[in-house]
């Protein structure tokens, strides 16, 4: 059994973006069984721009599945935004998931914005002020969600989808100082919690590509800045080249806390 | 390499925060994925954004909200070819 993703993450549509990612796009139906957007689909979050992104992403041949990003609130139209994707097939998802039939086995996608709040030892508390409390409270609440939604899904190959990152792995290039805003170790908790075999995120645009959560699953950056082209392939499964796997070891650069 | 340089003196650490927070916040620009750092010859922004209108527009808008400062622009547009090559993942 071989499932085959695509994903890409921070595309940032708009009117002058739109017909640059199509031409590789068009080659995706002969080349995977998905494509997965990991957020931040536009620059500003309106119903405008999500046209943008329904034109450049939709009718391609194979499934569309996405999370919002922080980018994708700040006209606050997020219904209105998630209505265009919708109409043009792109399944959004927020808390919740799905699961495809593919032609070796069922993949089942779980996704959720997520939020920051930072990492083990380094990360907000729900304590102080209300605006604090109301911010860890939120980023506890995504997880939450993320973590139920994984665990409800019936598949052969399980998937997590997230704009913010779970692990600081993939946020290695970024400055130290803003970890706390580009992901949280709830995330990595909540896909843990179930037998999920790769976490998808983006989010960090001047991260890197691979890392690993505490409990072993491979987590990729697929920010658009990151992987520098349309989309990257992941191949998953039982029934694969055995000299061109990617083992566990393989992980992001390893950052120093202290 | 777009080089403004009206041949003032250099720029102190506000004026780096605000045009970080400038180019996040000013609706024509909106992009958090852009580095600004502070060298001896003035300010130099990083980065990649999606399309060669929104470097020049970033460009375009930090000189015109900052006319006396130094200013290099070293932005790149991300490349959109599809892959040549997948990573399996057992």
């Amino acid at each position: 059994m071989v499932i085959r993703i695509a994903a890409v993450g921070d595309v940032h549509l708009d009117e002058d973006v739109v017909g640059r990612f199509r031409p590789a796009l068009e080659e995706l139906p002969g080349r995977a069984d998905v494509l997965l957007l990991a957020g931040d689909l536009t620059r500003h979050g309106t119903e405008a721009e999500a046209r943008c992104v329904a034109q450049e992403f939709g009718g391609l041949g194979v499934p569309v599945i996405a999370v919002l990003g922080n980018h994708d609130h700040q006209c606050d139209q997020v219904p209105q935004v998630v209505g265009a994707l919708t109409e043009a097939g792109i399944t959004v998802l927020e808390g919740d998931g799905v699961v495809l039939d593919c032609a070796d086995g069922r993949l089942g996608v779980a996704g959720v914005k997520g939020f920051g709040g930072g990492f083990a030892g380094r990360c907000a508390s729900d304590f102080g002020e209300p605006e604090m409390k109301a911010f860890v409270r939120t980023t506890t609440e995504s997880a939450d969600r993320l973590s139920a939604a994984l665990q409800s899904l019936d598949c052969d190959v399980l998937v997590a989808l997230t704009h913010y990152s779970p692990v600081p792995d993939t946020l290695a290039g970024e400055p130290l100082e803003i970890y706390p805003f580009l992901g949280c170790y709830q995330l990595g908790q909540a896909i843990d919690s179930a037998p999920t075999a790769l976490a998808l995120h983006g989010h960090a645009h001047h991260g890197s590509e691979r890392g690993v959560t505490p409990g072993g699953v491979r987590v990729r950056n697929v920010a658009h800045p990151v992987i520098k082209q349309a989309y990257s392939i992941f191949y998953l499964g039982d029934h694969l080249d055995q000299a061109e796997v990617s083992s566990v070891g393989t992980g992001g650069i390893q950052q120093s806390w202290s | 390499m777009t080089v403004h340089d009206p041949g003032a003196g250099p720029p102190d650490e506000y004026v780096e925060a605000e045009i970080h927070r400038l180019l996040t916040e000013d609706p024509a620009v909106a992009e958090q994925g852009i580095t600004v750092v502070r060298t001896e010859r003035g300010l130099v922004l990083y980065g990649e954004v999606e399309s060669a209108n929104r470097r020049n527009e970033i460009l375009r808008r930090v000189a015109g909200r900052f006319p006396d400062v130094p200013i290099t622009s070293d932005i790149g547009v991300t490349r959109t070819q599809a892959p040549t090559e997948i990573e399996q993942l057992p």
